[in-house]
């Protein structure tokens, strides 16, 4: 066996939400009961990505309650305002100001009546891990839970709604010059590989990623998504292929169709960078697809690395390397061991 | 025509009307309502739907039911104490190892397989004992290092007197 062994370099940048003066809008109601719990009625669609969890966050950050008193009912047409779909790298950048903006209302109503409650001017108030808290001396006043039963008992709501509109204006339709985007994710991966010359195999045996958060409300998702999108851009530059013939689907089930497995992946190591956006929830922007572009360039890069040979067309199955390597050869060009 | 099978699912036994050609994952999901395990490819490419049988990891939706009969069957739904969850599956959560969380029954249930032939494993051979289990979201690597939390957690409770089985 002959193996080689190479690093690489993919970079990317990636426009956040839909762009292109695509309606590209969040939307959410907040509502507060009288023990304090708050409900967040939320359109965006949670199937793994953590937004249910960024929405939580986000909400109590907003309001200065804890995480433990919030419930989200997310994605339910019977009852959730419309947050578009989750793609496009867009829940957490456009539905989570959609939430802050409705939690940011929601919190006003509270200081308000707390302000009449405690005849204390509102300025002099700010609410903290639930409670109510006089900014100077930090001394806790009243909890949430008992303005909200205020409220109430004053016949005003505890209840608000939120809107954001992230719709970008579109690009010149001569030139397609203009700023499509209201921003854009970045992001750069290192692959290290190694390339067995003697039946092309090639196995990723390192990933480092750098990617731009904005602001990582959570660490941990945002490593999931980096992680999981990551693996996701190896199966496409390794592994993965749908070969139809004659309109007939051949990669018809997972068999055919390879997706990595835990033993395919190597270890990832994630690097967040943090530049908070303006316009993202807390400075958030997307992480999601971002992860996914710049492995299969990475991997790429790593393979000319490793034999001199630039692979142009992907999955880089082991035959593509071989056949490669073998015309190389024929054209004196391969650097033999 | 339905024949009546008894199962030892989670230790109990269990009986369940079902044709010779259903599978054992169609009679936990339909018969007996266990519905921990999941079906995703229904042709053993996937892994969601693994349980152990006689104390060895298989995937369900390929064991035929008169196959399981009279053979311990464990399910997800056994790791859980009393309403406490079992290390691997605290640890899933605690590391961030479930994201849609589709694949983690079949994953938990082939990484307790493992732990309980190797409670010490490598990093290399969790990898293993989980590579029929096809994870779309997570890229892994937190699911390892659950698995490795889990072991060390299980091992810490059993050098305490073996309180924790």
């Amino acid at each position: 066996m002959a193996i080689r062994r190479g690093l690489g370099i993919g970079s990317m940048y990636y426009g956040i939400g839909y762009g292109f003066s695509r309606a590209d809008i969040g939307s959410a109601e907040i509502e507060m009961a009288e023990d304090g719990t708050t409900t967040v009625y939320s359109g965006a669609c949670d199937m793994g990505q953590g937004v249910m969890t960024v929405v939580t966050q986000v909400a109590a950050e907003e309001l200065g309650i804890e995480p433990e008193q919030i419930r989200v009912v997310a994605a339910d047409t019977g009852s959730t305002p419309d947050a578009g779909p989750t793609s496009g790298s867009r829940a957490t950048f456009v539905q989570g100001v959609a939430v802050q903006n409705a939690a940011a209302e929601l919190r006003e109503q509270i200081l308000d009546m707390a302000s009449r409650m405690l005849e204390c001017p509102k300025e002099n108030l700010v609410v903290r891990h639930g409670q109510v808290c006089e900014i100077e001396s930090g001394r806790e006043m009243v909890s949430v839970g008992k303005v909200a039963h205020q409220l109430h008992f004053h016949g005003r709501r505890a209840a608000a709604w939120g809107w954001h509109d992230n719709t970008t204006a579109d690009v010149d339709p001569e030139t397609s010059q203009g700023d499509a985007y209201a921003t854009y994710g970045w992001a750069t991966q290192l692959a290290e590989v190694e390339v067995d010359t003697e039946t092309g195999r090639v196995r990723l045996t390192k990933l480092v990623s750098a990617t731009d958060a904005g602001k990582a409300i959570n660490p941990v998702a945002v490593e999931g998504q980096i992680e999981g999108g990551a693996t996701m851009g190896l199966g496409y530059g390794l592994y993965e292929q749908h070969i139809l013939e004659g309109g007939i689907p051949r990669t018809n089930s997972l068999a055919f169709y390879l997706v990595p497995t835990a033993m395919d992946v190597p270890d990832i190591e994630c690097e967040i960078v943090e530049v908070p956006d303006p316009r993202g929830p807390f400075g958030a922007k997307g992480v999601a697809e971002p992860a996914t572009i710049p492995t299969t360039p990475a991997i790429l890069n790593a393979i000319y690395d490793a034999i001199g040979i630039r692979i142009t067309e992907t999955p880089i199955t082991p035959e593509r390397v071989f056949f490669a390597i073998q015309e190389a050869r024929d054209r004196g060009e391969f650097e033999e061991d | 025509m339905k024949q009546r099978y008894v199962l030892r699912v989670n230790g109990r036994g269990m009986e369940a009307a079902a044709e010779a050609h259903e599978s054992l994952l169609d009679v936990l999901r339909e018969n007996l309502r266990l519905t921990g395990s999941k079906k995703g490819c229904n042709e053993a490419e996937c892994g969601s739907c693994t349980v152990l049988l006689d104390g060895r990891p298989v995937v369900s939706c390929l064991v035929l039911v008169p196959d399981a009969a009279d053979r311990d069957v464990v399910t997800i739904e056994a790791l859980a104490t009393d309403g406490v969850p079992h290390p691997i599956q605290r640890q899933m959560v605690e590391q961030g190892g479930v994201q849609c969380g589709y694949c983690t029954p079949g994953m938990i249930m082939s990484a307790y397989a493992l732990l309980l032939d190797n409670p010490d494993p490598t990093d290399d051979e969790i990898r293993f004992a989980i590579s029929g289990n096809i994870c779309r979201c997570t890229g892994y690597g937190k699911i390892v290092k659950a698995v490795r939390a889990a072991a060390v957690e299980m091992k810490g409770q059993a050098g305490n007197g073996g309180a924790a089985s």
